[in-house]
């Protein structure tokens, strides 16, 4: 069954260990040019995770803080996966979206395609390769937690079926008032991995919204289907325009000197 | 002149691949050879040892949060492990992480005392470093650079260059920041005695009815034990003694009264102090502590400019390259540079309530108090929570109780709390409360000389302090510090006068809105 990450907005006090366990685990080196958290928390080709700082205004109009952990959500379906025809992005059983760079051709499409602007391109690098979180799919596939998740000292992430996390997330959000009721990652683009419950509207904390609850994948699929048919079609075309010029040029030949 | 229009020489194609190899070839090597632009050289610190794959491992924790905007204390990501020792010092010891309710307000809730820095196996957490702000001002020659210490840096600087804990090192400090060009080396100790002149007389004001404020009356030096009573216990904050802390004191006579005795204008002067906690690095930036500004007409002005923990004064020591151990000892300059026992003994838990005993025995009886006063027992050591009891004549029984750790300072405040609720009468006339567990010598600013923090170096540099103030220096009570009845008879008056309260005294901030403070803790 597929594993997923519940995550409660109004729990984190925003300090980051989540971001240095993503770095332990993963052995990515620190981004000096964006922080990983803040309010200039920025993912990047080092930065997996960022716990992003916001100040907005609770329900009863009061200026708070809030803190909003970005990283991949792995979808469901996921877009970058259906782009990517070298097949360096696959969906496991797991859950995780995982990226194989020594399939990578480096074309970025799964960049344009990702609804939630997670990939990102190592600029600085010479060969550069994408680079996002990996739900660290190594340590699901024994059975534990990704790394981030099990470094929280507030217990902010709960870990585990996806099914029985959304279950969960919908009685807490029903009993207690003070969360808006919704779930983020239930139904956006298909659904994903990682979902996420707060106070606060996701808006306001910087998520994505609006982006339809259909995978994304179905409306590339539409043409993409056709994918073989062009290619072959387009090889039998192009064959055959070369094999008609070369006789036109041999005839023409052949005329010139006859003639 | 060469003819521009002659064709350019052609470039075979062979030629030019041969060339292009050749410039890759030598581009590969030099980059084998390390020809790079960087200088030779480590790039700093690197947890090399876990940066290896292997299973997680078990021991990692997590962290306390910090806003990247505290005064007091930052945290390197480079050299955090997530081993939760931080946790450990800010929840178990002095029950700030955990003891609020989620959602947070707006507030990331720290008291900036500084232990987690104590804790931090790999140096990750640091006092925020000033020193640069300090060197500035030295090299600025239109500033008079003046600096203050407190009691416990001179038990504990030592430790840094090598010395066994608890090393006596008061004159080679003086010398160490004398040779560092500041043009004034003030003691703390003298401004812990005017402390004591100003909370005693309002302890006994309190006691005889004279200041409409309840009892038991609480000790104002330690910066966060305050912030943390404003926290989480707002309700009690009249308890809280009006006398700023010695530090700040020094702050605001070294840039009116001192200014004025020399002639120099606030503005060109440059406060620094050299303390053994973090918390006094946000004590300074409150932004009431402008009295001797406000008095000069220049809110501008604060003031204490800088504070340095003792770790950073040693940093700053070795990068001078100054052989501290062999320096010779010098002394605190004068006007604001006489302390006495009871100012030193402000270093440890249980030295302010020793000291203020000494002194409202004075300001009750007129008499000095008699020598087993001198040796107040019960409150020494380092036990959490002290009490102890004692008779004054004309003012009768006295209770009075101690206690060092914020953990230990709830257990006293729901006491005080519950018996309010209840009616009841106070139980003690004054409390102690030092932030760090043992006091100022275990502040956190002072050496990390023992990891995490242990009892046996606390005992050190404490039984040092008493040393000092039975067998070092020659006046053991506040009230007969000849600088301090100077300053008193060619400025203030007598204590809680006018001047005293504008400049001597503050108020204090209700935080209880910035937090959500669990109920029972």
């Amino acid at each position: 069954m597929a594993k997923g990450v519940l995550v409660d907005l109004t729990k984190c006090v925003g300090c980051g260990g989540c971001t240095v366990a993503c770095k332990l685990w993963n052995d990515m080196k620190f981004d000096d040019n964006n922080p990983t958290v803040g309010d200039k928390a920025k993912l990047s080709g080092k930065n997996w995770t960022v716990v992003h700082a916001h100040q907005v205004k609770n329900k009863d109009g009061e200026t708070v803080w809030r803190f909003n952990k970005q990283q991949c959500l792995h979808c469901l379906e996921p877009a970058c996966a259906s782009a990517c025809f070298a097949k360096a992005l696959q969906k496991t059983k797991d859950g995780p979206v995982i990226y194989y760079p020594h399939l990578c051709v480096g074309c970025r499409y799964c960049m344009i395609a990702c609804p939630f602007n997670i990939p990102k391109y190592e600029w600085d690098k010479t060969f550069p390769l994408v680079s996002k979180c990996q739900m660290c799919s190594t340590k699901i596939a024994r059975g534990e937690a990704p790394a981030c998740v099990s470094v929280c000292p507030q217990g902010v992430f709960k870990f585990g079926e996806r099914d029985e996390l959304l279950k969960e997330a919908k009685a807490i959000i029903a009993k207690d008032d003070k969360y808006i009721k919704e779930i983020y990652g239930e139904k956006e683009v298909g659904g994903t991995s990682w979902m996420y419950i707060s106070d606060i509207p996701f808006k306001d904390l910087g998520f994505k919204t609006g982006l339809g609850t259909t995978p994304l994948p179905t409306y590339s699929h539409n043409f993409l289907r056709y994918t073989p048919f062009v290619a072959v079609g387009w090889g039998i075309i192009l064959t055959g325009l070369y094999h008609y010029t070369k006789r036109r040029n041999t005839i023409s030949k052949e005329t010139n000197i006859k003639g | 002149m060469e003819n521009r229009s002659t064709k350019p020489t052609s470039v075979s194609r062979r030629g030019f691949l041969k060339m292009l190899g050749g410039v890759g070839l030598a581009g590969i090597a030099a980059n084998i050879a390390g020809c790079s632009t960087d200088p030779a050289g480590g790039k700093g610190w690197m947890p090399q040892q876990y940066q290896v794959a292997s299973s997680w491992p078990i021991q990692v924790k997590g962290r306390v949060p910090i806003d990247p905007n505290n005064p007091s204390i930052v945290r390197d990501d480079k050299k955090c492990i997530l081993c939760g020792q931080c946790i450990e010092a800010c929840e178990k010891v002095q029950t700030v992480m955990g003891y609020y309710e989620l959602p947070i307000k707006d507030d990331i809730t720290c008291v900036n005392c500084g232990q987690c820095t104590l804790w931090c196996p790999t140096g990750a957490i640091t006092e925020r470093d000033d020193i640069d702000k300090v060197l500035k001002a030295i090299n600025d020659k239109n500033l008079h650079v003046v600096v203050q210490t407190a009691p416990a840096t001179r038990v504990a600087l030592g430790e840094e260059f090598g010395m066994p804990a608890g090393s006596i090192v008061e004159g080679k400090q003086v010398a160490a920041l004398k040779k560092l060009g500041f043009d004034a080396v003030f003691d703390t100790n003298f401004t812990a005695d005017l402390t004591i002149m100003e909370e005693g007389t309002e302890l006994v004001k309190r006691i005889t009815g004279e200041l409409k404020k309840p009892l038991p009356q609480f000790t104002s030096c330690s910066p966060g034990w305050v912030k943390f009573c404003e926290y989480f216990y707002p309700d009690l904050l009249e308890h809280m003694s009006s006398a700023k802390s010695p530090q700040q004191m020094m702050g605001a006579v070294v840039k009116s009264y001192y200014a004025k005795q020399k002639g120099i204008d606030p503005e060109k002067i440059f406060s620094v102090s050299i303390m053994p906690c973090t918390a006094k690095k946000y004590e300074c930036q409150r932004p009431e502590m402008n009295d001797a500004g406000q008095k000069a007409g220049k809110p501008n002005i604060r003031d204490v400019d800088v504070v340095l923990t003792t770790r950073e004064l040693a940093r700053m020591i070795k990068r001078a390259g100054i052989n501290f151990n062999e320096l010779e000892d010098a002394q605190y300059d004068s006007m604001l540079g006489e302390g006495t026992g009871a100012a030193v003994i402000f270093g440890t838990t249980g030295g302010v309530m020793e000291a203020a005993v000494r002194s409202a025995y004075f300001l009750i009886t007129k008499q000095n108090p008699p020598e087993a006063l001198l040796e107040l027992t019960p409150v020494r050591g380092l036990n959490g929570v002290k009490e102890a009891s004692l008779e004054i004549p004309g003012a009768g029984k006295i209770n009075v109780a101690v206690c060092s750790g914020l953990g230990n300072a709830r257990k006293i405040l729901d006491q005080v709390r519950e018996d309010i609720k209840q009616g009841l009468p106070p139980r003690y006339h004054f409390i102690e409360f030092m932030s760090c567990p043992g006091g100022c010598i275990g502040g956190g600013g002072q050496p990390r000389t023992a990891l995490p923090p242990s009892d046996a170096v606390r005992q050190a540099r404490l039984a040092s302090l008493y040393t000092m103030d039975a067998k070092i220096y020659k006046k053991r009570l506040s009230h007969e510090n000849q600088e301090v009845i100077q300053i008193y008879q060619n400025y203030f008056e007598h204590p809680m006068s006018e001047l005293a309260e504008e400049l001597l005294h503050t108020e204090y901030t209700d935080r209880g809105k910035h937090l959500t403070a669990k109920k029972k803790a």
